[in-house]
């Protein structure tokens, strides 16, 4: 029974990390058909810019927290502005901002490495003490991360399904043509969702080095997690998204427990491939048709 | 025609690099040229797979690093001599390569460059973190895939032997080959039948389609076919730096030869080449700024996408072609 719940407790708060990353790139993809390979970068650059706004100007962790989605909201739209509003009409789209963005990572993670030094460096926003459940220690920490991630999906549920911004990122991403036609201004619906973005980025940033550590490459792992449920998901679905994370923390805490953090990641991958196969456009996307 | 005139090109290109060390006989530079010959290969076979074929993989290194690693093993667990070593790598490298597109190539675009991210990043983790001990020579635990030091000292051309301290000029001779036969495969595959299929597809992907030309089809013949060549060229990286070890998967150097296509040319038959030339002429000029390096390529990378997407022999085709229209 211990086991149980120590696993479902791993589980949970790695699977509301990875959604909490997820949901920002599901959105991006999802409007823009644009997969953002800096989004490991900008996790990276919230969780400093937390750090460096509780360590060194001594602010209260909210306004850290705050500085880091500021920064990063604005990065965000920097990317959109400088990277890709130019090659939005471009035929290969698709390629061509993957390749721009594995730039705009490359730097962003430099930068980092020059200001704040290549060793690892802990976050200062972290609550200490734990739950105890039977004989299972859950730290505080992980609470939070669940509870915030859960506060994150519900204030981004409302923000799609009730607000006039939501519908307009809705309309955008179903047809964008439509969306044009019926008044919607595609380009700072864009815009906006590459800052929401890039905010969604900073939390999740902040999150995940709560439980490791900062590094200026700590981002990746998580990217590359977080693409790969969207895509088990189908990419651009959030709410499958969100699904999925939860279900792939779980499964890879499972692995971990039976056969060692060794081999969870690519039992997961395996996993991931076997449902690829099965179902190309993932578990919850819509089969495109292709008009030619 | 025109595959005449590459090969020519290509003749003249080999002959005058086949008389350089003779000139420049400086240690550096030769096996500077040598590791140019090595990355060209890869680029090469990248932009064919990238370019050509339309498969976004990300997987390249990882094949690179399988032929290295590959090679390395043969040597030191069944001191298989480097001759047989190197092309039974690069066969393994393209059954591995087989199964990678087998899983990945059902799938399209963006799909298929984060599974073959990942397929990278698993290998990668499943080498440094694997520290059970497989031998126990007396430099220290040994695990089966080398752990985070990798291997060394698994055997070597024999060309120490032979020719005593100017073995590099041999190695250089050895890289120059390689190229050229990778060289005149890509010439092979881009204005062969291959290369029409992929170019029907690109243009007008119904007609072809509807003609019986399979995507699927084609591209998993590139992407297996051009293993060979990436992972002989991971071979033979391994042989001359006689050491192989998790590096190989490094980020940095994934972005450095995709760097080198871009700037080149994606999807050119020489715009791979020139873009390695280019780069690697630019790194060593930044040696200097070693820090700056990996910003300096990201601000490559980003601003030639954005600005010049089809790269500085794209652009130059394009120019003469609207130059030649006007007239």
């Amino acid at each position: 029974m211990d086991v149980v719940i120590q696993i479902l407790a791993s589980g949970l708060t790695m699977g509301a990390m990875y959604a909490i990353s997820t949901i920002g790139l599901a959105l991006v993809y999802g409007s823009l058909n644009m997969l953002n390979m800096s989004h490991g970068a900008l996790l990276a650059l919230g969780g400093y810019v937390c750090y460096f706004a509780m360590s060194h100007l001594g602010l209260h962790p909210a306004l850290g927290l705050a500085a880091a989605m500021l920064v990063c909201g604005v990065v965000g739209l920097g990317i959109y502005y400088v990277a890709a509003q130019p090659m939005l009409k471009s035929a290969n789209f698709e390629t061509q901002i993957f390749i721009a963005t594995i730039g705009i990572g490359a730097i962003i993670e430099n930068v980092i490495l020059r200001l704040f030094g290549p060793q690892p460096t802990p976050q200062p926003l972290n609550l200490s003490g734990a739950v105890v459940i039977g004989t299972v220690h859950i730290p505080n920490q992980n609470l939070l991360i669940l509870g915030v991630a859960l506060a994150l999906m519900a204030a981004l549920a409302y923000l799609l399904q009730r607000t006039r911004l939501g519908r307009a990122i809705r309309a955008t991403a179903q047809n964008r043509e439509a969306a044009q036609l019926m008044g919607v201004r595609v380009g700072i619906v864009y815009a906006q969702v590459l800052a929401l973005s890039g905010a969604l980025a900073a939390i999740s940033g902040v999150m995940v080095s709560s439980l490791s550590s900062l590094l200026p490459n700590m981002g990746g792992d998580p990217m590359l997690k977080a693409f790969i449920i969207c895509v088990v998901a189908g990419l651009g679905n959030v709410y499958g998204a969100v699904g999925a994370a939860i279900v792939l923390g779980i499964l890879e805490a499972l692995a971990a427990y039976v056969l060692g953090v060794r081999y969870s990641f690519a039992i997961l991958l395996l996993l991931v491939i076997a449902v690829l196969i099965w179902r190309p456009y993932g578990l919850f996307g819509r089969r495109q048709v292709v008009r030619l | 025609m025109s595959m005449r005139r590459d090969f020519i090109v290509g003749l003249v290109l080999i002959a005058l690099c086949a008389t350089l060390p003779l000139f420049i006989g400086m240690r550096y530079f030769v096996t500077q040229a040598t590791l140019f010959f090595i990355w060209g290969i890869v680029v090469l076979q990248w932009n064919l797979v990238l370019g050509v074929g339309g498969i976004f993989s990300l997987a390249q290194m990882a094949l690179f690093a399988v032929g290295a690693y590959a090679t390395a093993m043969f040597g030191y667990y069944f001191q298989m001599p480097m001759v047989l070593a190197m092309p039974l790598a690069a066969l393994l490298t393209v059954v591995v390569s087989t199964l990678v597109g087998l899983a990945c190539l059902r799938l399209k675009g963006p799909y298929v460059a984060l599974l073959t991210l990942a397929v990278a990043q698993v290998l990668y983790l499943l080498i440094v973190n694997d520290t059970e001990c497989f031998t126990n020579p007396p430099s220290g635990c040994m695990p089966l895939f080398g752990g985070v030091r990798g291997f060394t000292r698994f055997g070597d051309l024999g060309f120490r032997d032979l020719f005593g301290s100017k073995w590099y000029i041999a190695d250089y001779y050895v890289g120059l080959g390689l190229l050229a036969l990778a060289a005149a495969f890509s010439i092979a595959i881009i204005r062969g039948p291959m290369g029409l299929a992929f170019q029907a597809l690109r243009d007008n992907p119904g007609c072809a389609m509807a003609r019986g030309v399979s995507r699927f089809k084609y591209q998993l013949w590139v992407f297996a076919l051009s293993a060979f060549f990436t992972g002989l060229a991971g071979s033979f990286y391994a042989v001359h730096f006689a050491a192989v070890g998790p590096t190989a998967f490094s980020f940095s150097t994934l972005l450095f030869l995709l760097s080198m296509i871009v700037v080149g040319g994606m999807g050119t038959l020489w715009g791979p080449l020139l873009g390695a030339l280019l780069l690697m002429g630019a790194d060593e000029a930044m040696r200097e700024f070693g820090d700056w390096r990996d910003i300096g390529l990201g601000l490559l990378l980003a601003g030639f996408v954005i600005l010049l997407p089809k790269g500085v022999l794209g652009s130059l085709q394009a120019l003469v072609q609207k130059l030649r229209a006007k007239a």
